[in-house]
């Protein structure tokens, strides 16, 4: 019963400590442990809910489970298999471009409304932090409901903009379909993204400030040296967080899939959707498993190329 | 009795005392107030503005003011289709009002179908918040303190191992997850709902970097000299310091946790465990069943009594962050 | 020494997963059966009609050794899925579950459910009506008992048909509705919607089984796959490809979407062919049409004949994991067979037991649900159709045993028909091959003609 438990704090730790990097070796203390006290709790956790799931999810992709003939051994079949399978391919596409075009205009739109926060310039500041954040606490369920209606070409917003400008608009078809999700997830996410922005700008002391602007620094010129260089860091984990966000894009796909005409949400329209696919209603929970160790390493790959060099300096 | 009669007088005098301070208190807002806008009519004058109190702009507050009505309208369909009956909600236009005002109706219904089970699900979702935002918060400020204040083995490669398992599909885990719950008799317990919300690898980042802030290790070093435990330590001279980073961490663990879909759904068999999102979309569900009996009027109002405490939750939070401010002051 | 280490924890790690993955399958049939008047029932299952909860009641009064825990699963999908999730892990699992017809094979083959004959449930075969009864049979032996039924039904709205000047009591064959459904269409309305998404699926299957179709048949480990060069296959291609070319039928509704109930609500779709269970679904998603409703028997392919079909349906199933399969197979018999089958059918579920389909209460207008449904049908008996339905014969038709992955795989492939990228027979020859690869993925040995 306990067992899963009791192997985290003794077999995380010299896991992690295998992966030393020459700093640690230069520093010439004893090693600290201190850091455990607090950081096992997490730990213990975190190896319970992710690292036991994801080394079973590794262990079962080199099987194939039948309805007849049972589950047997196949090596790295199932890896061979989704090299050339399309359907994952175009999947993946689809994210990629998806994340392309989403995360930088959220992103941007967080950073600027949490800088115009942040400048005590608008009236009615809390109105606007509150009203920016708000969408975040809507259930994905309800959002997509919601905007589901409103670009109805018959009976949503869409529709009605339809009928009394006499245009034939459609944003559920198959060529802009990704684009009204992007829209989606920037009303959801933009909010959440610029608490974050918003926080880190908080936290720069208001002596910096007027240091500033008595040396006459231009309230531009406090932005560009002082604001800015502070976003940065949490831009790059903003990034990485979008991007992990976008490659595992599922809930408003899979809820939109039942509004929007001609089934242009297929079952493998994202990586997720496929492996929900595969795994819940087509018995290969195996080849699944294998697509999700694959997409791991993939949106690893691009998240550490795009930001994580910048953030290791950043905390060293 | 003695000590109680000696006590009176003492009393008497702290109220006194107190009062003073909050007249005297009272008194220094009027005059802040006072001068600010002084300061700001002074300031537009000259055409400087001063960084603490800067004029406030009409244009970018109307530039502010479109991106609020883009985050805000689906709330005003929200609650105008609150308002509605099925048969209305089927029937008329999704941004004006039905032909009935049902918005009362609604609410009771919501709270009296199926015997009542929304207000279960509503205490179920507290309960997890509570014990699974509120333990992830913890761990988060835990984690995050120890990756910042301290130089322990392991500790860079924390981060990435972290990035590299969140990349792994959520869906993809679900199984594995779910077979591992099930094998100790965890799923259709609240311990299923709880324990994954107790990860939030954004709040224990975000600790991470507010600790690296706004703590100074000066503090910590002045502290262990004194010969006070970390833990000690950590919990009176640390914490109030994270205030604003522990806030906006709480914000986002909880609004994850009462937000949670998938796991739930997977986890979760027996419907008086069910938080309200999964609660919800069974009742959504219902109208795509076979013979189920349409109930979008109570999917949508329920929709709308969900998100209340959470603007609740946030309209109380948000105080903290002026304190913020002053928190990350004193780092000079 | 670290790697060592590190080596033995992620081999512990692994070992107490599949050591806890591989128990708790296969053990004696016997020893599960428990006692049958002795037990704590778990029973997953949906409940449409708000009834679960007094039928439970019932039977544990007039069973005082046996109590019923009911876990309201929501749909018939998110049920199947929990209960494969709780097989593979091995516990966890109710006793007794409902399931949606088509999906009682797929849990029948890899050995999740138990064989009903045991407790003699192969002897209630005459009780039932074929339809339901002959979709829940494998290797001839009873897998489940059916609780609701949906023989395929005709709904339209006689305020629109009246309209395009249409009767529609007179439509009695395919050709008859192609007819209506062009005198329709001149009025700006649409017969009926089509999309060809996975919510059509269950429609497809019922309308190719009257047409006597056969596109897969299962023979052990074996499956033939004949989409398209089957006599009732091409029949139906025809039909349905002549209403897309001529734009009769709406094509961007999807079944059970937001918009379908509202085009329901304002006359936009003027019919529909599915289960005999529509009526509350319509009562509650198109209230405005109230009165113009009305119900007939399914057209046909060729005149004179009555051939039904049945369109969803669920039914209820004893967990092979479970350790009271006695007592579960009583709480089964009672609801669909026993006192709890009628308190089903008094709470507006269609049932398939034919004493109830024949009786006068079933039918009697003056009982409260009743008259609820007659009212908004145009004071039509709406009952005394539906029971003709479920009694008339029905073709052999049997589902394949991966029946969700051909439901979600239908909607992939099919609804580029509706789109009009592909003709409907290329769509349904690319649906084949989809099903062919998956069989094989699955370890059958698939022939596709």
């Amino acid at each position: 019963m306990t067992q899963p438990v009791g192997v985290s704090p003794v077999g995380v730790s010299p896991e992690m400590a295998g992966m030393h990097t020459p700093e640690a070796r230069i520093n010439k203390h004893k090693a600290d442990w201190r850091g455990w006290k607090f950081m096992w709790p997490f730990a213990v956790v975190f190896v319970f809910v992710f690292i036991i799931p994801i080394v079973y999810a590794i262990y079962i992709s080199f099987f194939k489970k039948q309805m007849i003939g049972g589950t047997k051994f196949v090596g790295l079949q199932n890896y061979q298999r989704l090299l050339v399978d399309q359907q994952f391919w175009s999947s993946v596409g689809r994210v990629a471009l998806f994340t392309v075009v989403q995360v930088p205009i959220m992103l941007f739109l967080a950073a600027a409304m949490a800088l115009a926060i942040d400048s005590m310039k608008l009236h009615g500041t809390k109105f606007f932090r509150i009203s920016t954040f708000l969408p975040y606490a809507v259930p994905a369920v309800v959002s997509t409901l919601i905007w589901g209606f409103v670009y109805g070409a018959k009976y949503g917003l869409v529709g009605s903009f339809n009928d009394f400008f006499g245009t034939n608009v459609d944003v559920l078809k198959p060529s802009v379909l990704l684009a009204a999700i992007g829209n989606i997830n920037t009303w959801e996410f933009t909010g959440y993204n610029m608490l974050i922005f918003y926080s880190s700008l908080s936290t720069i002391p208001h002596s910096l400030y007027e240091a500033a602007s008595i040396d006459g620094a231009s309230e531009w010129q406090i932005v560009k040296s002082i604001k800015l260089p502070e976003l940065k860091g949490s831009l790059a984990i903003t990034v990485i967080f979008s991007i992990i966000g976008s490659f595992q894009l599922f809930n408003e796909p899979s809820i939109l899939q039942n509004m929007v005409p001609g089934n242009a949400i297929t079952t493998y329209y994202t990586p997720n959707m496929y492996a929900y696919n595969l795994s819940f209603s087509g018995n290969q929970s195996n080849y699944a498993a294998a697509l999700a160790i694959v997409m791991a390493v993939i949106t690893m790959a691009i998240a550490y190329a795009v930001q994580l060099n910048s953030m290791k300096e950043q905390m060293k | 009795m003695s000590a109680a009669a000696s006590a009176r007088p003492a009393e008497a005098e702290l109220r006194a005392r107190e009062k003073a301070a909050r007249k005297a208190e009272k008194e220094r807002q009027k005059r802040i107030a006072r001068d600010e806008a002084a300061e700001r009519k002074r300031s537009e004058k000259a055409g400087f503005a001063n960084v603490n109190n800067p004029r406030r702009s009409t244009l970018m507050t109307i530039l502010c003011a479109i991106f609020a009505v883009y985050c805000l309208f689906p709330f005003v369909y929200l609650a105008i289709n609150a308002t509605k009956t099925q048969a209305d909600f089927t029937s008329t236009f999704g941004l004006g009002f039905g032909r009935t005002f049902a918005l009362w109706d609604n609410i009771a219904t919501v709270f009296t179908y199926q015997n009542g089970i929304f207000g279960r699900w509503l205490v179920n979702t507290l309960l997890y918040v509570v014990v699974g935002a509120g333990g992830a918060t913890l761990l988060a400020i835990m984690g995050g303190y120890a990756l910042a204040k301290f130089r322990f083995p392991g500790r860079k490669a924390v981060f990435a191992v972290i990035i590299g398992s969140i990349s792994v599909p959520g869906i993809a885990l679900a199984v594995p997850q779910f077979l591992l719950f099930a094998k100790l008799g965890l799923t259709n317990t609240p311990w299923a709902m709880i324990i994954p919300s107790l990860i939030s690898p954004f709040g224990l980042y975000l600790m991470w970097i507010f600790s690296e802030q706004a703590v100074p290790t000066e503090l910590l070093e002045a502290a262990r000299v004194d010969g006070a435990s970390e833990f000690r330590t950590f919990w009176t001279i640390s914490l109030p310091l994270l205030a604003p980073g522990i806030v906006t961490t709480a914000l986002f663990t909880i609004v994850a946790t009462w937000n949670n879909y998938f796991l739930p759904l997977i986890m979760l068999k027996d419907a008086d465990w069910y938080p309200l999102t999964i609660g919800l979309n069974q009742w959504k569900d219902q109208a795509s069943t076979a013979g189920g009996q349409a109930i979008q009027n109570l999917v949508i109002t329920g929709s709308l009594i969900t998100i209340i405490p959470l603007v609740i939750a946030f309209l109380c939070l948000q105080k903290y962050w002026q304190s913020g401010l002053a928190a990350g002051a004193v780092k000079e | 020494m670290r790697n060592t280490k590190k080596v033995i924890a992620a081999t512990a790690a692994v070992a107490t997963l599949v050591g806890l993955a591989a128990c708790g399958s296969g053990s004696d049939a016997n020893a599960n059966k428990g006692n049958a008047d002795k037990a704590e029932l778990v029973f997953w299952g949906w409940d449409s009609g708000n009834s679960m909860k007094d039928i439970i009641a019932k039977f544990e009064k007039a069973n005082p050794g046996i109590t019923v825990k009911f876990n309201n699963t929501g749909t018939a999908e998110k049920t199947s899925t929990a209960l494969s999730n709780a097989i593979a892990a091995g516990n966890g699992a109710p006793d007794v579950v409902m399931l949606e017809d088509p999906t009682v094979t797929q849990f029948a083959v890899t050995d999740g459910l138990v064989d009903l004959s045991e407790f003699g449930a192969d002897k209630l075969a005459d009780d039932f009506a074929a339809g339901p009864w002959n979709k829940l049979q494998y290797n001839s032996k009873p897998y489940a008992l059916p609780i609701d039924s949906g023989p395929e039904m005709f709904f339209y709205n006689k305020a629109v048909f009246d309209k395009a000047g249409v009767d529609g009591e007179s439509i009695k064959t395919w050709d008859d509705y192609y007819e209506a459904a062009k005198k329709i269409r001149a009025t700006g309305s649409y017969i009926t919607n089509l999309a060809g998404t996975s919510g059509d699926y269950q429609p497809f299957t019922a309308q190719i089984w009257q047409a006597g179709a056969q596109p897969w048949k299962v023979d052990g480990e074996k499956i033939t796959i004949n989409m398209t060069k089957d006599e009732g296959m091409q029949r139906y291609i025809k039909f349905v490809q002549k209403l897309i070319d001529e734009d009769l039928v709406d094509t961007k509704t999807p079944n059970w979407s937001d918009d379908w109930n509202r085009e329901l609500n304002d006359g936009t779709i003027a019919s529909l062919t599915i289960g005999a269970w529509m009526p509350i679904n319509l009562m509650t998603g198109a209230p405005d049409q109230a009165g113009n409703w009305r119900v007939a028997q399914l057209p046909q392919w060729e005149e004179g004949k009555e051939v039904s079909a049945e369109d969803g349906g669920s039914a209820l199933a004893v967990v092979k994991l479970s350790k009271n399969q006695a007592a579960a197979y009583k709480f089964v018999e009672y609801m669909t067979h026993g006192d709890g089958a009628q308190t089903m059918a008094d709470t507006g579920t269609f049932p398939s037991l034919k004493k109830i389909l024949t009786s006068d209460s079933f039918t009697d207008p003056t009982t409260e649900a009743n008259k609820k449904t007659n009212a908004y049908f145009g004071g039509q008996n709406v009952n005394e159709v539906l029971s003709e339905a479920a009694q008339r014969p029905t073709e052999k038709f049997q589902y394949l045993p991966y029946n969700p992955f051909a439901q979600s795989a239908y909607g992939d492939e099919v609804s580029k028909a509706y789109t009009g990228e592909i003709t409907l027979e290329q769509a349904l020859q690319n649906y084949g091959k989809k099903l062919a690869e998956q069989g094989e993925q699955q370890g059958y040995t698939v022939t596709v003609k």
